[in-house]
């Protein structure tokens, strides 16, 4: 699993066809990115970066305007995502916290969301959008550790922002910064149940 | 002094003034994730320069008629503070400042992969704390650093390093002293993987064998940069790792 920690052009394999944060020139696959090679899947893991909207990802937003035809919603990404006001009955306002997943990006960039629903109350917490899929840890079992250990209603949206209501929610969000800042380190499960029974 | 004279012994029994050979770079320290509010960033010792580079993005993009559709828009700012020379300097853009910003903004235009980010800007800040000579150099090599350190996609690093002709004679990485009572200088940047040349300026008079000379000599040097960068990189995350337990397949557990 230890893959090799690489920079921006450097060497990750021989051939001809680059995976995800990879290119190929000359024969030669070279990283575009700093971060960890995943050998199997020929792609190379990001430490660091900005989150990019995909389609079918889980997010959380702040209602930004409100048109007409529905609101424009930020979503801690470069672009901005809309609710079309036929895909909800809820009226958003200004300010609103909303949950919705991304139906589609198109070749433009525009972000349509779908299924919004409002987040009331509860809190915000905010971490890189790289480290989310380690929150969320292999099919769900951190998440799920960290909602029955703490009681608290946690949701996690992919674009790196975290809502946590009621239950012990402090204890909540030391566990997820904990996760953050030791995304990249083995162990982290053993560790982080070790966190949640003490504190 | 752009094809005058040289007026000052710049080489004394073939040692520089600062004790260095003529093809000897000064110390270079280089540190990335120095800032927190900062995406990304580097801080270079470069001698006696101290420069500080800063990256924000890919972020919206304003105002709008910066956007373009196709590809991310680079913004570069170079800025040298006041007291980063012996006579305290005016604030606010000059000429000189406005030409580094371009020739910095434009090294990495061809480096970046913006195309993966159309609609965006990504805002590149350097600043320089203290000067002497060769601090577009410095601020090449902050700048690529910094870009790396923030995530930003992009084909390869950037190494940066000037040589010149003082006395007659080649000299790698200029002070100061030496720019000035130099007879020429050539700031040179380049890509680590294939030495694609990304900035060539020159000014001062060099005839054309020793112009290919220079680039040999900065070539070489770049190797030398272009590994301190990698280390600086790579030292942030195994620092980190050290603190909890051994590294892993970062952020892949999800599946």
């Amino acid at each position: 699993m230890a893959g090799k920690l690489v920079v921006p052009g450097e060497i990750i394999a021989e051939g001809s066809k680059g995976g995800v944060n990879a290119y190929s020139e000359d024969g030669k696959i070279r990283s575009e990115v700093i971060g960890i090679v995943d050998e199997q899947k020929g792609r190379v893991i990001p430490l660091n970066g900005q989150y990019i909207p995909t389609a079918g990802d889980w997010v959380i937003g702040v209602v930004q305007d409100v048109k007409y035809a529905g609101c424009g919603v930020e979503i801690k990404s470069a672009y901005r995502a809309f609710i079309l006001n036929k895909m909800t009955r809820i009226e958003f306002k200004m300010g609103d916290v909303v949950g919705a997943t991304i139906e589609r990006v198109d070749e433009a960039r525009n972000i349509d969301l779908a299924e919004p629903r409002r987040l009331v109350g509860g809190e915000i917490l905010v971490i890189s959008a790289v480290k989310v899929p380690r929150v969320i840890g292999r099919a769900n079992s951190m998440i799920n550790m960290l909602i029955t250990e703490t009681g608290s209603e946690i949701l996690v949206g992919r674009n790196g922002r975290i809502w946590i209501k009621g239950g012990k929610s402090a204890l909540a969000v030391r566990a997820i910064l904990t996760i953050e800042r030791e995304a990249h380190t083995q162990g982290l499960t053993d560790r982080i149940t070790e966190l949640l029974k003490t504190g | 002094m752009v094809g005058g004279a040289t007026t000052k012994e710049l080489i004394v029994n073939g040692k520089r003034l600062d004790g260095r050979a003529l093809d000897e770079l000064r110390p270079i320290k280089i540190e990335a994730s120095v800032l927190n509010k900062a995406d990304g960033s580097a801080y270079v010792e470069w001698g006696k320069n101290k420069v500080i580079a800063g990256v924000f993005g890919p972020r919206e993009c304003f105002p709008r008629r910066d956007v373009n559709p196709y590809r991310a828009t680079l913004r570069c700012r170079y800025r040298m503070s006041p007291f980063a020379t012996s006579d305290h300097g005016r604030s606010g853009p000059n000429r000189r400042s406005t030409e580094l910003s371009k020739v910095i903004r434009e090294a990495f235009e061809g480096v970046v992969l913006r195309e993966q980010f159309p609609k965006t800007a990504i805002d590149v800040t350097v600043e320089v704390l203290q000067a002497d000579g060769g601090t577009r150099c410095a601020s090449l090599v902050a700048v690529s650093t910094a870009l790396a350190d923030a995530g930003i996609p992009m084909k390869d690093l950037v190494s940066a390093v000037a040589v010149g002709k003082i006395n007659g004679k080649l000299a790698l990485d200029l002070t100061g002293v030496e720019d000035n009572f130099g007879d020429s200088d050539i700031p040179v940047a380049i890509t680590g993987r294939n030495k694609e040349i990304v900035l060539f300026q020159m000014d001062g008079v060099l005839l054309p064998e020793q112009i290919s000379q220079a680039l040999k000599m900065a070539s070489a040097a770049n190797e030398h940069i272009h590994a301190l960068q990698v280390d600086a990189l790579k030292l942030v995350y195994e620092s980190k790792q050290a603190q909890g337990g051994a590294r892993t397949g970062a952020a892949s557990e999800e599946d």
